[in-house]
């Protein structure tokens, strides 16, 4: 399988849908990575189980604040620069990349880096989703240590880091990040073919261009596509995805807190809706993470929580949610593997804060 | 103080006459081939009506749609030289990038990219790099091109890289002519960049339109100010205009929501601006025009100003109904309405034939619609009102209900109760809302930064800001003495320190009044 910039809206589309209200515009990584594989040609994908046991594989993508990058914009050959840093550093040739997260501009970084180097992406990533930390990545559930790593910023500048907590890492990649300009690169999780094929959650890479595809087809009202949806889930790594809600945004609060962005909005019911008369309160944190509707959890992290345009079914990213929207709320049960005691304790609605255990909509 | 607002559209120059804030006299006039001579048709028809003399007008004000449309229909464009200041980022993301191949090949052309700007917290990003700008400033002085766009990292924080590169242009060039990108928008920096092409590009033809406004006033005689509306129902001079014909791409939806303001003192309504094709549906907050969030094209170049957030439905007075009445819009007959619709003797049915065979209102040849079954015409008025009701209710701000102001020449066509509204009004004069808002606009000023309260406290971050604002405004014409802060957002930068925001005020105020017998303008 092959990616070229053709598929380049659908992928985008695909992956701010998995990104869950986070994961920031995509416009500029998508506009640098259309140059580069307009440059480089296609990028090769490959299966996951394609992968030599003995292969060296690391994870690649962009660290800091999306918002910084309206103003810094990215280089078309920064991702390749910090791979080479990375290779430099660890006296060895990089033969795949992994993505950190499909959800949001992450999703395409490692397809830049790949094209331009004309080395695979692998076909899945360490969230299926978006999630704001670097611990909340399956090769880090799995075990795999984070460094040795490099970031790259936008001057060229190399940074090499050694801490294998991946807690500890996730506070220092974060402080350099907002020490160099707002945003880098990193290229981390070193591990061999075997490791990343036991951590990886394979297949999403390509099921985020197949929904990318299917909302660019099934542009229209959520309640046509709702019915699509829920089949393109069916017999995926991800549990069932159902409506959940519709209605109007009748009120979006957010503030910085400890680093996040946190909020609140709230979706009133309009007409006859099939959804009762009470209203689904959606709490953010840079993602959707908890859709409640009076004091029952409709939906909760790490189940997907994706609200989209009524009328045309485009998700609609946290920042860009707004008053007066017509909306419809859709739930995606995550893969099995976020759903065990280890996994929830750093991704689950406690761990952010929230005094409640992980209530699967499904 | 006597003003006279005038909106030259594509097909009608609506003029209005007012005497501080009574309306004395307004008209609906062709647009003519020339511009000048509709113009100053329309003078003379509201002149004559309010019976003043026209050296007794103290201002005129302009609303245009003429730069929006060169933008859409790529006509009017200058070539352009853009200089962007930003490496070593944005490597591989060049000026022009993404534009539709026509734009980009009647302005494009010449481009480069050189070292310097600044980051997010005021730190330098790089040095300017003095060598490669005066290597592209040579490049721009042997070439025919003589308009430039220049845009820097962060200048919205810190524009002093573009403007010593304007300053060198300045010297090596006389007759260029320059946009700096702070100048014309917040952040963003690929969509402020492309503002500043855009408006570079314009810069020639907003000359020629800036002179044939004045020509129209100096054949009437009249010494008054000349302004010019803008994106924000805020005023600029006609010398401004010269410098920044790209701020008036969205004044035409925005006079019609202010004008419905000042026909019905209501400050927070929906306005239902319905015309031949579309109906255009505003909301009015505090008595402006609600903003969009959302990112804007303009003829497919992206860019962020701020416009009005308004919704376009295919509703129109011309907009063809289907045999079974079921069917109605998007298309529409547009300006051919009164030759072509059913009533005028035309053989296409429109709203408007629906319209007069409900008995809604009087219009052509009544008989000509006599044969129309009343199913159709029910059906067809009633998919009218539920479309309209819909639309609204999907623009109410906080889910409450408001009242609506009709405006436009199609205003008439609904009779119906809106579901949505609280009431349902149709102004006087709504037909010139237009231009009646044009002559009511006041002068504003906007200033934007993203800084940290943690490094300056959110109080004097704030007068830091406004204070920006108010000089902004004041340099547009505004009276210090009157201007107040209408609207400071906040907009909190994530995964940054606790603390960083991007922080915005907008400041409006009254037009500095002069006498009529004051400097010419």
């Amino acid at each position: 399988m092959k990616i070229g910039a053709e598929d380049l809206d659908a992928l985008a589309l695909g992956s701010v849908f998995l990104a869950t209200g986070g994961g920031g515009d995509p416009y500029i990584p998508q506009l640098i990575t259309q140059r580069a594989l307009e440059e480089y040609g296609p990028a090769q994908i490959m299966a996951p189980n394609d992968l030599g046991d003995d292969s060296f594989v690391c994870a690649i993508g962009s660290v800091g604040a999306p918002t910084v990058s309206l103003e810094l914009l990215p280089s078309i050959d920064e991702a390749a620069g910090a791979l080479a840093a990375f290779e430099e550093h660890l006296g060895r040739k990089v033969d795949a990349l992994a993505a950190f997260e499909i959800g949001g501009g992450n999703s395409l970084i490692p397809l830049l880096a790949a094209a331009s180097r004309g080395i695979p992406m692998i076909d899945g990533d360490g969230m299926a989703r978006a999630l704001p930390e670097a611990q909340m990545m399956t090769y880090a559930m799995a075990g795999i240590a984070p460094t040795p790593s490099v970031s790259y910023d936008y001057r060229g500048n190399v940074r090499h880091f050694d801490c294998p907590d991946p807690l500890e890492y996730e506070g220092i990649i974060r402080a350099c990040a907002v020490e160099s300009g707002g945003m880098i690169t990193a290229v981390e999780h070193p591990m061999s073919g075997a490791e990343c094929k036991a951590a990886i959650i394979p297949g999403t890479l390509s099921f985020a261009l197949k929904l990318g595809r299917l909302l660019e087809q099934g542009r229209g009202p959520a309640g046509a596509i709702a019915g699509p949806l829920a089949e393109i889930f069916e017999g995926t790594i991800y549990g069932a995805c159902r409506m959940i809600f519709s209605g109007k945004v009748s009120a979006k609060s957010s503030r910085v807190v400890g680093g996040y962005d946190v909020g609140e909005a709230v979706i009133e019911p309009i007409g006859a809706e099939a959804f009762g008369s009470e209203a689904m309160t959606i709490t953010i944190k840079n993602e959707y993470l908890l859709a409640r509707i009076g004091d029952k959890i409709a939906a909760s992290v790490p189940d997907l929580i994706v609200i989209v345009d009524a009328e045309t079914s485009m998700p609609i990213n946290a920042e860009r949610l707004r008053y007066g929207q017509r909306v419809a709320v859709f739930a995606i049960g995550a893969p099995a593997v976020f759903k065990t005691p280890e996994a929830l304790a750093v991704v689950g609605p406690r761990y952010f804060g929230f005094d409640h255990d992980y209530a699967p909509f499904a | 103080m006597l003003r006279i607002g005038i909106d030259v559209g594509g097909t009608h120059t609506d003029a209005a006459l007012l005497d501080g804030d009574v309306l004395l006299a307004s008209t609906k006039a062709a647009t003519t081939a020339d511009v000048v001579t509709g113009i100053t048709n329309a003078f003379d028809a509201v002149l004559a009506d309010g019976k003043i003399a026209a050296s007794a007008v103290q201002c005129v004000m302009i609303g245009t749609t003429q730069f929006t449309n060169a933008v859409i229909e790529r006509r009017e464009l200058a070539p352009v030289a853009a200089i962007r200041i930003g490496l070593p980022s944005g490597k591989g993301l060049p000026p022009f990038t993404a534009w539709p191949d026509d734009i980009a090949s009647a302005i494009g052309g010449m481009s480069f990219m050189v070292a310097g700007g600044y980051l997010y917290d005021g730190e330098l990003l790089a040095p300017l790099d003095e060598a490669a700008i005066d290597k592209a400033v040579a490049q721009i002085a042997a070439s025919p091109v003589r308009n430039v766009a220049i845009a820097s990292a962060f200048s919205p924080l810190n524009a002093a890289p573009e403007e010593s590169v304007a300053a060198k242009i300045r010297l090596a060039i006389p007759n260029a002519r320059i946009t700096c990108s702070h100048t014309i928008g917040g952040l963003g920096l690929l969509e402020r960049e492309n503002a500043a092409i855009l408006n570079a590009a314009l810069l020639p033809f907003a000359s020629r339109v800036v002179t044939s406004f004045e020509a129209a006033l100096v054949q009437r005689g009249m010494t008054c100010p000349l302004y010019i509306s803008q994106n924000d129902g805020t005023l600029m001079g006609a010398e401004f205009v010269r410098q920044f014909p790209a701020l008036t791409f969205a004044s035409g939806p925005t006079n019609s929501l202010r004008g419905a303001w000042k026909l019905t003192g209501l400050e927070d309504a929906i306005v239902v601006d319905i015309g031949g094709t579309t109906s255009d549906i505003g909301v009015l907050q505090s008595g402006f025009p609600r903003e969009s969030y959302n990112i804007i094209d303009i003829g497919g170049v992206r860019t962020n100003f701020r416009m009005p957030d308004i919704l376009a439905i295919g509703v129109g007075g011309g907009s063809l109904v289907s045999a079974d009445g079921l069917q109605i819009g998007p298309q529409s007959v547009g300006h051919h309405l009164t030759s072509e619709g059913l009533v005028f003797g035309g053989d296409q049915r429109t709203l408007t034939d629906i319209a007069v065979a409900a008995g809604a209102f009087d219009l052509g040849d009544r008989a000509r619609v006599s044969d129309l079954p009343a199913g159709l015409v029910n059906t067809a008025r009633g998919g009218m009102h539920s479309m309209l009701n819909n639309a609204i209710d999907s623009m109410r701000p906080g889910g409450r209900k408001l009242p609506v102001i009709l405006v436009g020449g199609g205003a008439g066509l609904v009779t119906e109760t809106l579901d949505a509204a609280t009431q349902t009004i149709i102004p006087p004069n709504s037909g010139t809302a237009n231009a009646i808002g044009a002559a009511i606009a006041q002068i504003g000023g906007e200033a934007e930064q993203m800084l940290s309260y943690q490094q300056i406290p959110r109080e004097e971050a704030l007068a830091q800001v406004t204070a920006e604002a108010e000089r902004a405004a004041v340099a547009a014409g505004g009276d210090p003495a009157s201007l107040t802060v209408v609207d400071v957002s906040e907009t909190p930068v994530p995964y940054m320190e606790e603390g960083a925001m991007r922080l915005r005020v907008k400041t409006v105020g009254a037009l500095m009044a002069r006498e009529p017998q004051g400097d010419g303008a």
